[in-house]
């Protein structure tokens, strides 16, 4: 260590040196991995600030596992084995969040398989572009726009009317379809570009010998190209899990009045519930689970953590 | 201005791996030094020793007696040109060699103004304002070197500047190179894998091997009375013949080979005994066709090969005993007979030319 | 033969229908904002009109969002964009066991939630607030400075990565050239680095600029008292939404589209350039012709845009949209009377047949109520419920039968009637859709491709 930071120095020069190190600290430490302390502390400790703000610090200032007691079993009171609205409402954020990544895999792969080997020169680049464009809109506006297209009184409904398909209009927020295919809207550009990034370092002379040798093409796709996204694959499944699971403004605004996002729980403690303790103690649940089973993801496919974000 | 160089026990190790051993060598000031070996030696390793990018593992490095332990690049009188160049892309070709006197805060004019002093001095006048990806190959190492001449070094430093030409152009800035630096009067110090390279330019030749340096003289010397094994089938085309010294003579050595007895001299300092296994170095040019019928001495029997013709030289390339491929060089002075293959004729050494060293690992083929 | 056309057949709906997916919403909720209906909607269209800009620059709340939005965004590319440099910078000189250590960390940055992110920056600096007994006016508890704070975090990962792909093609021999030279360590950054930088840079500004102004789930905990332009958004969508949301997704997707393409033909001039680069002599051949080949189809959408705005702009001036609105809603309400007219009389009917049933002595009690039943009944049910959320917000809708209206609109025949005249008079808010078309349909694909050869 000493010895890396006088090499260090005699490369860099002091102020160059003192710049890298002191802003990486003040990135990595004190506004990122600090504060995540700091949330893992809190949530293990008494709502004193709404009890009674007198206390904090005092020797009655000590660590409590009621916050994940009540995650799980809801108020001493509850009658039910299981706080069931947190626990179901947790679950089904996780379900959907996988099936909204599945959606965006399925539905990214062969666009993503397209621009790196089927669409040529400027036509790929204008593809890219326009794969940017909606990505960078506002989160908020991507869900208002689902909530003019999927409303009751949407042009979906419209134009299912119209064509005579429905007589009745469907209520999509409520099935929660307005929600999944605005979650998985929302982040296709970021399952494409991993899943671009990987296929297009295919060799195109592989799939050709596989074509020669009279392999079918969902074969090929099978057995040469998908192996090969793998890293690719896993890194875009790994963003979208993560994102959807945690988003809020999507639930918020196109979320069926009957399902809850987790997300939607958590800051109901922070804002009407004035429980910071317990919205932590949610979040840091929320982190735990989702990055378990991202870790999982990774050890079944075999992909290092470094291959992500490429 | 010029300093001498004086590396003291130079080693530097990478890991496990010792890139430059044990290294003592001093460099004369205004000297026109080549560091020459095969790829992976440790040529460049030992530049970056001197110019301040490598820090040695022990030992350490003088300028102008100037111990420069704990002195960076920058402030070494030392100007390096890379192996690849690094000419800066984004800048122009005067705005590279202004670089040193920039940083320096030298006022833009007396900036340009130095920079057309220099292009002039590389043959390139007026090319100012190119940018670097708009010269050719030879432009490129010139800017390089005027770049380096710039910054007014003691030492100019050159890791194979030449290598990426074609031989015509590499011809051609060898003997520039040389003048440039007869007219800038500091010390060179040149790495090269490039025999020729080194022979015709340089004052003195080290050659290297596995981070070892072998030999520094002249580059006749070195090419005359090479002292180790490596040395003389590195440098120059030799002929090596295997065996065991038979026995020490006043000026002379008689080893035992396979291919007959042959006499040979020892080299400066030789510490051969009887019995020891050495080799002899016989160049192409040492070996001649046997006048005298009755002459068996250091006489070999050889088959031909092949004869190629190369204006002023033929070069016949013989079978000797147990398939040993043997060259020969004969000066065509129109008497030269033409040889079908397969003839079977005498070879002889001469004693003087051929040199018997001791045993030891010779450069690849 | 016919196998592999029909799987190209295949291909290029799906892309297509990809494509649709991926602009059908944005195009719909930029055509509802120049509908005149108070709600956002494509059908029924009523008047071609650009109020709700007005309605929105008029929107003090969302105004003030704005500004802080901006103040923010700025403030991050300030913070971000340094701190993802030097973690670039950092991960090329750490020692091989610990890179990957530290990219992890870095990347997780992004992969964390964001509500995450902003949960535990909120509580850290109200903890570290309450350590130095700041008041509740400090910086700790100042939303703005928390939320660059929080964005900061995660963003300077994206700079970072930006950096990254940069320096991948750094010959870090130039540093040591210029080092060689006589340069210091800072000269060497100013004078070699950055410059090489500079376009990674840029990219990394916009970015990280876009990334902050767009963000709402770690600002939503994070701003504490104050609000931005995603925060107001989001109260506004939730509780009843307005056209003038749609008016600021097309002021939004223009100056992104607008963003986007510059940054492209900037990272564009910058390839060709080191493309010219890495082949001495036909410098100028490399440029030109790259540049042409994405020219193009760049300025075809920059000019299609262009025409675009101009002409809504037109249209806007020299089409009177008080009279069309006039006229709507005379029609409207020559329906509503027609509609009622019918009723009473249905009514009437029904009132007769009634007395008729009392006055044979059956069970009066029931049917009297089975009109008043049936009345609620269809209020409630859940188009109706919409219709009148609606129709309160819109005084001159208000007296109107959902159900019935929805008849009419959607009788073919009045429909059509409508679509036409609708179209007639709103040409250039159609234009984007038609200039997708053009794009993306592959004989138009062809020929472009085509004409760039030439
Ligand atoms: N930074 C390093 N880390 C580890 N090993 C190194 C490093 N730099 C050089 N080496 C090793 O040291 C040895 C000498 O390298 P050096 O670059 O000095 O060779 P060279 O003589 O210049 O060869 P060439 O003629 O090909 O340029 C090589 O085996 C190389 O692999
Ligand atoms: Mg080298």
């Amino acid at each position: 260590m000493r010895l890396w930071l006088k090499k260090f120095f005699l490369r860099n020069g002091i102020v160059l040196s003192l710049y890298m190190l002191l802003v990486t600290f003040i990135w990595i430490v004190v506004m990122f991995v600090l504060p995540q302390i700091f949330m893992f502390d809190f949530s293990f400790r008494f709502n004193w600030t709404q009890i009674d703000p007198s206390k904090i610090g005092s020797p009655e200032d000590i660590y409590t596992l009621q916050h994940y007691k009540f995650l799980l079993f809801g108020s001493p009171n509850n009658p039910d084995p299981l706080n069931i609205v947190d626990v179901t409402v947790f679950g089904r954020t996780i379900l959907a969040a996988i099936f909204v990544t599945l959606f965006d895999v399925i539905l990214c792969y062969p666009v993503a398989y397209y621009l790196a080997h089927v669409a040529k020169g400027s036509i790929t680049r204008l593809m890219m572009l326009s794969l940017v464009v909606p990505f960078w809109i506002n989160e908020l506006l991507r869900a208002f726009a689902f909530r003019i297209l999927f409303g009751e009184e949407g042009t979906i409904n419209n134009i299912l009317l119209f064509l005579g398909v429905l007589n009745q209009p469907i209520d999509f927020v409520r099935e929660n379809i307005a929600l999944y295919t605005g979650l998985g809207y929302a982040y296709i550009l970021l399952m494409i570009f991993p899943i671009y990034n990987a296929v297009e370092s295919l060799d195109r002379n592989q799939i050709e010998a596989a074509r020669d040798l009279g392999s079918p093409w969902w074969r090929i796709h099978w057995r040469v190209v998908i192996p090969f996204a793998k890293p690719g694959i896993t890194s875009g499944c790994t963003m979208v899990f993560m994102l959807s699971a945690g988003a809020l403004a999507l639930p918020q605004i196109i979320g069926g009045p009957s399902s809850l996002w987790f997300t939607q729980i958590i800051y109901q403690w922070f804002n009407t519930g004035s429980n910071w303790p317990r919205g932590s103690a949610y979040a840091v649940s929320l982190m735990v689970i989702c990055v378990i089973l991202v870790l999982l993801i990774m050890k079944i496919f075999k992909v290092k953590f470094g291959e992500i974000g490429r | 201005m010029s300093a001498d160089v004086t590396l003291e026990n130079i080693t530097v190790k990478f890991d496990d791996f010792t890139a430059v051993n044990n290294t003592d060598i001093t460099i004369k000031g205004g000297e026109f030094f080549s560091f020459l070996g095969p790829s992976g030696c440790g040529k460049t390793t030992l530049l970056r020793v001197i110019s301040g990018f490598q820090e040695p593992s022990q030992g350490r490095v003088l300028i102008g007696g100037n111990d420069m332990t704990g002195i960076g690049p920058n402030k070494r009188p030392t100007a390096l040109i890379f192996q690849n160049l690094a000419l800066f892309p984004l800048m122009t070709v005067w705005e590279n060699i202004a670089f040193s006197l920039e940083v320096k805060g030298v006022s833009k004019t007396k900036c340009r103004k130095r920079a057309e002093e220099l292009l002039e001095l590389v043959a390139m006048p007026g090319q100012g304002d190119k940018m670097v990806n708009e010269l050719s190959g030879g432009q490129r190492q010139r800017v390089a070197v005027a770049r380096a001449l710039a910054a007014e070094p003691e030492v100019l430093l050159l890791d194979e500047p030449l290598s990426a030409l074609d031989l015509k152009l590499r011809q051609h800035m060898r003997t520039e190179l040389r003048e440039i630096q007869q007219r800038a009067g500091i010390t060179f110090i040149y790495i090269t894998h490039d025999q020729g390279e080194a022979l015709t330019m340089s004052d003195r030749v080290a050659v290297m091997r596995e981070g070892v340096i072998e030999q520094v003289e002249e580059g006749t010397k070195v090419y005359d009375k090479p002292v180790t094994a490596f040395v003389a089938s590195f440098v120059g085309e030799n002929n090596a013949f295997h065996g065991t010294v038979s026995n020490i003579l006043a000026a002379k050595i008689v080893v035992s080979t396979d291919s007959g007895v042959l006499e040979a001299s020892p080299a400066e300092g030789s510490s051969l005994k009887v019995g020891d296994k050495a080799i002899v170095f016989a160049r192409p040019e040492a070996m001649s066709f046997v006048k005298r019928r009755n002459l068996v001495k250091n006489v070999i029997n050889t088959e031909v090969v092949h004869q190629e013709f190369e204006g002023h030289f033929w070069h016949l390339i013989l079978q000797g005993v147990n398939g040993l491929k043997i060259k020969m060089s004969q000066i065509n002075d129109g008497t030269t007979e033409v040889f079908e293959e397969g003839k079977k004729i005498k070879v002889q050494i001469d004693p003087k030319l051929a040199v018997v060293l001791p045993s030891g690992p010779l450069a690849a083929e | 033969m016919s196998s592999a056309k029909f799987l190209r057949l295949v291909t290029s709906s799906y892309i297509i229908l990809f494509f649709a997916y991926l602009f059908g919403p944005l195009i719909v909720m930029s055509i509802t904002a120049f509908n005149s209906a108070a709600f956002p909607r494509l059908s029924p269209w009523d008047c071609f009109s650009t109020e709700w800009f007005g309605v929105l620059v008029n929107d003090a709340r969302m105004m003030g969002g704005f500004k802080n939005s901006l103040i923010i965004g700025i403030s991050v590319v300030f913070v971000s964009v340094p701190m993802g440099l030097a973690g670039a910078l950092m991960l090329g000189q750490l020692s091989n066991r610990v890179r990957p250590v530290f990219y992890t960390v870095t990347i997780s940055t992004i992969l964390v939630p964001g509500v995450v992110l902003g949960i535990s920056t909120l509580i850290f600096w109200d903890r570290m607030g309450m350590m130095f007994n700041a008041g509740y006016d400090s910086i700790f508890y100042d939303g703005i400075v928390l939320t660059i704070i929080g964005q900061s975090t995660f963003i300077s990962a994206y700079t970072m990565l930006v950096f990254i792909s940069r320096l991948q093609r750094f010959d870090p021999v130039l540093e040591e050239a210029a080092l060689d030279l006589g340069a210091t360590n800072i000269q060497t950054f100013r004078k070699i680095l950055l410059p090489f930088l500079k376009p990674a840079i840029g990219s990394a500004a916009v970015l990280a600029f876009l990334a902050s102004f767009e963000n709402y789930n770690t600002t939503v905990f994070t701003i504490v008292s104050e609000s931005t332009l995603t925060t107001v958004l989001a109260s506004k969508v939730r509780y009843g939404i307005n056209p003038s949301i749609s008016a600021l997704a097309v002021i939004i997707i223009g100056l992104t589209i607008t963003a986007a393409l510059i940054h492209e033909v900037l990272k564009r001039r910058e390839q060709a350039r080191e493309i010219a680069l890495k082949k001495e002599g036909q410098v100028g051949n490399v440029k030109t012709l790259s540049r042409t080949a994405f020219r193009k189809p760049v300025t075809l959408m920059v000019l299609l845009i262009f025409v675009a705005g101009l002409s809504t702009v037109w249209m806007a001036r020299a089409y009177d949209v008080n009279q069309c609105k006039i006229e709507v809603s005379e029609e409207k309400r020559k329906k509503q009377e027609e509609l009622s007219k019918k009723r009473l009389l249905e009514m009437q009917k029904r009132l007769e047949s009634q007395e008729a049933a009392s006055a044979n002595g059956s069970d009066s009690k029931s049917s009297k109520t089975a009109p008043g039943t049936d009345q609620y009944g269809s209020i409630f049910a859940p188009t109706n419920l919409e219709g009148q959320v609606e129709s309160t917000e819109d005084q001159k809708e208000n007296s109107k039968t959902p159900k019935n209206q929805y008849q009419n609109i959607f009788a073919p025949t009045n429909l059509e009637g409508q679509v036409e005249s609708i179209e007639e008079k709103t040409e250039a808010s159609k234009t984007p859709k038609n200039q997708y078309q053009n794009i993306f349909a592959p004989v138009n694909l062809e020929g472009q491709v085509k004409s760039e050869k030439e």
